[in-house]
């Protein structure tokens, strides 16, 4: 649906939700929720896919889901709009790649560029915010590469391994984002072979 | 009812119901809730928002007032969080003569009092419209400390407004006692204002639906 250079954003269906218990049962989720770890069994995950799948049309008016797929198709994960409000015309995004052995390797940097794309230039959205751990380096730098400033910091809001960490916030307004294709650009993106 | 120094803490009910009807259509109910889309709220959607947070176990709405009786407004915890034990607080001055006063204040912390000394929390949120000077006011005097700004997050009567976050620490609570003492409060004696007369209606139509056979 939206192409990238690394990858495509495409619809969120079977070939994501088939991966899900094992990226949930994974550490992939500690990260995602920010500290939860859990053990689901797979009765629970489904159980939770036939909620989702129960509220998609009730939510449909605040969130957008995409898969996060590579150019030769494997699903990584997803990424999102959520909380959109459109008196104020901003959402919150949240992203996950669940293929730890994908992380650092630019992939979650282009599904950002392609979402924040999609959502100045199609939704209209005005600012677009997001918030990770303090100890999340790599949502961090990912942000600031796509040009998120950092907006707060809120001390030990999260408990994550037995310890507190801060939530940090970014957010990057319409009048800040130079575009995909200078970014692209500016932070050298390249196709490459799969790993 | 939970005591205070200048205010108490009461079930939102009765005259309550009845005064939310105008409060949730003003604004220092608006500046309370910022995110929310401006819009009118009927009699039917004001009952419909106090049983949805009577129902929610992780977020009340509680009544203040003066220790005359006199009805100040809201104090809210929502998204009480077990995990993180985290809560988001926020308040409204109904009666807008408490605009800035100590039985804001009072409201506030007895807020917090309850969150960190009854629910256990370890952390409040709190945030204001930056140019809500008398929210600002009051959560700086109750210790919160301000931890960013979201730039041009809120429209706002035509324009984009940022918005201060606030954050209060359990380790940065000295307890309400200590709190109260060093603040030293001052009651503004604002004459109460009359009861509502809707009340009396409610209570006429009631009795009469009682009586009736
Ligand atoms: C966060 C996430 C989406 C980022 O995607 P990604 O593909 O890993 O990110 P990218 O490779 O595009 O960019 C990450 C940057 O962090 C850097 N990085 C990676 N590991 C790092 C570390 N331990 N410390 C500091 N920087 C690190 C990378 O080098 C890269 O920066 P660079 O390109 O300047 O070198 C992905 O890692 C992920 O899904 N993680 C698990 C779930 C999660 O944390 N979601 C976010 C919840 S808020």
């Amino acid at each position: 649906m939206l192409e990238g250079v690394l990858v495509d954003l495409v619809p969120y269906g079977k070939a994501f939700l088939e991966n899900e218990r094992r990226w949930y049962n994974s550490e992939v989720y500690f990260w995602g929720t920010a500290g939860d770890r859990a053990v689901f069994t797979r009765a629970q995950v489904e159980r939770w896919q036939a909620e989702r799948a129960e509220g998609a049309e009730r939510r449909a008016s605040t969130s957008v889901w995409f898969g996060i797929l590579t150019k030769d198709g494997k699903p990584l994960g997803d990424i999102a709009l959520d909380e959109m409000l459109p008196h104020h015309r901003v959402a919150l995004i949240g992203e996950m790649i669940g293929e730890p052995e994908y992380w650092g390797g630019g992939y979650g940097t282009d599904a950002l560029l392609l979402i924040v794309e999609y959502a100045f230039d199609w939704l209209d959205l005005r600012k677009l915010w997001l918030s990770t751990m303090g100890i999340n380096a790599r949502m961090q730098r990912a942000a600031l590469k796509v040009g998120f400033r950092e907006e707060a910091r809120r001390r030990w809001f999260w408990y994550a391994d037995g310890v507190w960490t801060d939530d940090v916030m970014f957010g990057l307004l319409r009048d800040e984002w130079p575009g995909r294709d200078a970014l692209v650009e500016r932070l050298g993106l390249r196709a490459r072979e799969e790993v | 009812m939970f005591e205070g120094t200048l205010v108490d803490l009461v079930p939102f009910e009765d005259d309550y119901a009845t005064y939310l009807e105008s409060w949730m259509n003003e604004e220092a109910w608006f500046r309370a809730h910022l995110w929310d889309r401006r819009e009118p709220h009927p009699e039917d959607a004001v009952k419909k928002y106090i049983e949805k947070m009577e129902k929610n176990e992780r977020a009340a709405l509680i009544g203040y007032q003066t220790k005359a009786g006199d009805p100040i407004g809201g104090l809210i915890y929502d998204h009480e969080w077990s995990r993180v034990r985290k809560v988001e607080v926020t308040f409204f001055t109904g009666d807008s003569r408490y605009e800035g006063t100590d039985e804001v204040l009072d409201g506030l912390l007895m807020l917090a009092r309850y969150c960190f000394e009854t629910r256990n929390m370890h952390r409040l949120d709190a945030m204001s419209l930056a140019f809500d000077e008398a929210r600002i006011d009051a959560l700086r005097r109750a210790g919160f400390v301000h931890e960013g700004t979201l730039r041009q997050h809120i429209r706002w009567d035509g324009d984009y407004v940022d918005v201060e976050l606030y954050g209060l620490l359990e380790d940065e609570w000295p307890g309400y006692a200590a709190r109260i003492e060093a603040l030293g409060l001052q009651a503004s004696d604002l004459e109460p204002k009359p009861k509502p007369e809707k009340k009396l209606e409610d209570e006429k139509a009631l009795d009469e639906k009682i009586l009736a056979p």
